[in-house]
C-alpha cells in the first residue's frame, strides 16, 4: 500500500455568524485520503464547501470536529509544507516577477543562493524566462496566473493546493493553462489538491476526482480517472473522457436538484 | 506587439520588448512648452494692463515693478530675516505633524481600538477651521515662533493622519491572506504589504498637509506676529507697497511649488513600477 499523504478523518466544519450566533455547518463528516503524489480534483455544487475544505487544509479555519492529518501530524495552521495557488493572482504590483515568486521564501526566512536559484528554476519551468524583471502590470492574466503558481512552487511544499486558479481566465488560455500544469505537475509531482468547477478541467487533470454535495458539504463521491498520462488536450474527445464527465454531470445535477434550483 | 497580448512560449525571448521608436518630441515636452507660453503671454498681459493703467497699478503693481521690488529687498537683511522666521516655524510645525501624524495614523488603521479612541476628536478637528482657534492659540503660546509652530502644525497635522488611516484600510485583503498562508508574521506583512501599499497615500496627506502648513504660516504671522514672511507681506500691503507684498507672496508660492515638486519626486521613485 502506498503511503498516505493527507487523511482527513469525520472533518466538520461550522461557521458561527458573528453577529447572529447563527451556525452554518460547511462541511459535515468528510473522510477521505490522498496518495503522496496524487493529483485531486473537487467539483461541485457552488457553495458546497469546496473552498472551505481547502482553506482548512491550509490551516485557516479550524474544524469544529474531527482531524486533518498531513504526512501524518494534525494540521493546525498554516505551515511551510502547504502552499496554496489563490484564484486571482494576488501579486504584490509593487514587485518584479522575481521578487514576487521569491515572495514566499523571504516570509519563510529562507532567502540564500540557492532559494533564489530556485525561484529562478520555476520561474522558468511555468514558462516565463526573460520576464523575471517585468512587473504584474505588464503581464497577461494567464501570466500572472503562472507567476501566483511559481510562487507556490518555490516554498517546495509537500501539498500544493489550488482554488480554481483558472476561472478568471478566456477559454482558450485556460486549456493551454491546464496543458501546461500537467506538464510542470509531471516533473514535480507534487500532491495537489485542484477545485474547479469545470468538470473537463477536472477529469482532464485528475487521478481521482471528488464530487461534493451541499447542505451540509459532503463527499458524494470518490472517482478514480484511469485516463493514461501523458495526457493531450485532445484525450477530451476520447469516449472514456465523455463518459467521466456525464457521470461527474449526473452527480452534481442530482446534489443541486436536491438545494432546490436546478 | 504588448507583451500583454502574447502567451508566452516556453523560449520566447525579450526581443519584443526592444521596440524602437521614430524620434519625436515627446508629449511631456510638448506641455512644458505650452505651458511656459501660458505664463509669459500671462506676465506681459499683466505687464501692459498696469503700464496702460487700465487697473489701478497700486493694486495690481506689475511684474517689472515686482523683479525691481525684489532686487531692492533680497539685499535687505530684515527680509532675510523674515524667511528665516518664518522658514523655521513651518519646518518645525511641519516635521512634527509628519513624525507624529504617520505612525498615529497608521496604528489607527492597523489597530481598531486605538482607531476608536482617536477618530471622534481627528474627524471632528479635521473639519474645524484651525484659524479659528488662532486667538487661544495666540494667548497660549504667545505671538513668537511657538504659535506659528502650533498653528502650522494643526493645520498639517490632521490631513496625514488622516490620509495614513484611510490607506491602511484599503489594504488588499487577498494579499494578507496570501502573505498567511506563507506563514507571515504580522509584522512582516506590516513591512512587505501595509507599509508600502500606503506610500501613495502617506504622500498624498504630505502634499495635503503642505498646502495648509503654508497657508497657517501666513495666516498666523497676518494675525499677530513680530517678524516672518507672512508679517512682511501684510506690512508691505497695509502701506500700499503692493510690488513688496507681491514678492512675498511670490516667495511663498514658490516654496509651495518647490516643495510639492519634492514630494512628486519622491512618488515617482516609489512608484516606478506603475503603468505610464
Ligand atoms: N467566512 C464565512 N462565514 C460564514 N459562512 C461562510 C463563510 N465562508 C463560507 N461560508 C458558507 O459555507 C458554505 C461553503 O462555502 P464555500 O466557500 O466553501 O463554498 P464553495 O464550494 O467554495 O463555493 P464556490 O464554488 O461558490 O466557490 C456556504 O454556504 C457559505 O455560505
Ligand atoms: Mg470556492
Amino acid at each position: 500500500m502506498t503511503q498516505q499523504k493527507l487523511t482527513s478523518q469525520f472533518l466538520d466544519v461550522t461557521y458561527v455568524n458573528n453577529k447572529t450566533g447563527d451556525e452554518i455547518v460547511a462541511l459535515k463528516n468528510i473522510n477521505l485520503s490522498i496518495e503522496d503524489g496524487e493529483f485531486i480534483c473537487i467539483v461541485g455544487p457552488s457553495g458546497c464547501g469546496k473552498t472551505t475544505f481547502l482553506n482548512t487544509v491550509m490551516g485557516f479555519i479550524k474544524p469544529s470536529n474531527g482531524t486533518i492529518l498531513l504526512d501524518d501530524t494534525k494540521i493546525e495552521g498554516p505551515g511551510r509544507d502547504r502552499s496554496m495557488v489563490f484564484q486571482s493572482p494576488n501579486l504584490l504590483p509593487w514587485r518584479s516577477v522575481l521578487d514576487n515568486v521569491m515572495y514566499g521564501i523571504e516570509l519563510q526566512k529562507r532567502v540564500s543562493k540557492e532559494t533564489k536559484a530556485l525561484a529562478l528554476q520555476y520561474i522558468e519551468l511555468v514558462g516565463l524566462k526573460g520576464f523575471e524583471k517585468s512587473y504584474p502590470h505588464e503581464l497577461s492574466g494567464g501570466m500572472q496566473q503562472r507567476v501566483n503558481l511559481a510562487r507556490a512552487l518555490s516554498v517546495e511544499p509537500s501539498l500544493l493546493l489550488l482554488d480554481e486558479p483558472f476561472s478568471a481566465l478566456d477559454a482558450q488560455t485556460r486549456e493551454f493553462m491546464q496543458k501546461e500544469l500537467l506538464r510542470i505537475w509531471s516533473q514535480t509531482r507534487k500532491t495537489s489538491i485542484f477545485i474547479t468547477h469545470q468538470i473537463d478541467e477536472a477529469v482532464y487533470l485528475a487521478d481521482r476526482v471528488f464530487v461534493f454535495g451541499a447542505r451540509p458539504g459532503h463527499l458524494v463521491e470518490d472517482i478514480k480517472i484511469e485516463l493514461e498520462r501523458p495526457r493531450e488536450l485532445k484525450v477530451k474527445r476520447d469516449a472514456r473522457f465523455t463518459e467521466y464527465v456525464d457521470r461527474i454531470w449526473d452527480l452534481i445535477e442530482k446534489e443541486s436538484s436536491k438545494q432546490g434550483f436546478s | 506587439m504588448s507583451k500583454e497580448e502574447a502567451i508566452p512560449m516556453k523560449n520566447e525571448t525579450s526581443e519584443q520588448k526592444k521596440v524602437n521608436r521614430p524620434k519625436k518630441i515627446s508629449k511631456s515636452q510638448k506641455n512644458f512648452m505650452i505651458s511656459v507660453v501660458s505664463v509669459l503671454a500671462f506676465l506681459i498681459f499683466w505687464e501692459i494692463i498696469s503700464y496702460l493703467q487700465i487697473i489701478n497699478p497700486l493694486f495690481i503693481s506689475s511684474p517689472i515693478g515686482i523683479i525691481q521690488a525684489a532686487g531692492i529687498l533680497f539685499t535687505d537683511v530684515s527680509f532675510w530675516t523674515n524667511i528665516r522666521v518664518s522658514a523655521y516655524e513651518f519646518a518645525v510645525g511641519f516635521l512634527l505633524a509628519i513624525i507624529i501624524g504617520i505612525p498615529m495614523g497608521i496604528f489607527a488603521g492597523w489597530n481598531h481600538t486605538f482607531n476608536s479612541i482617536i477618530n471622534p476628536f481627528v474627524s471632528a478637528l479635521y473639519v474645524t477651521p484651525k484659524v479659528a482657534l488662532l486667538p487661544i492659540i495666540i494667548i497660549a503660546f504667545g505671538i513668537g515662533v511657538a504659535s506659528k509652530i502650533v498653528i502650522v502644525f494643526l493645520m498639517a497635522f490632521f490631513p496625514i493622519v488622516m490620509s495614513a488611516t484611510k490607506a491602511m484600510s484599503t489594504l488588499d485583503q487577498n494579499l494578507i491572506k496570501t502573505a498567511r498562508s506563507f506563514t507571515a508574521t504580522e509584522f512582516q506583512i506590516f513591512k512587505t504589504i501595509a507599509l508600502p501599499s500606503t506610500v501613495p497615500f502617506l504622500l498624498n496627506g504630505i502634499r495635503l498637509g503642505l498646502g495648509q502648513g503654508l497657508i497657517a504660516i501666513v495666516v498666523g504671522e497676518m494675525y499677530a506676529s513680530t517678524a516672518g514672511i507672512g508679517y512682511q507681506l501684510t506690512n508691505a500691503g497695509q502701506n500700499l507697497k503692493t510690488a513688496e507684498m507681491f514678492v512675498g507672496v511670490i516667495v511663498i508660492a514658490g516654496t509651495g511649488v518647490v516643495l510639492t515638486g519634492l514630494v512628486g519626486l519622491i512618488e515617482k521613485r516609489f512608484s516606478s513600477w506603475k503603468p505610464e
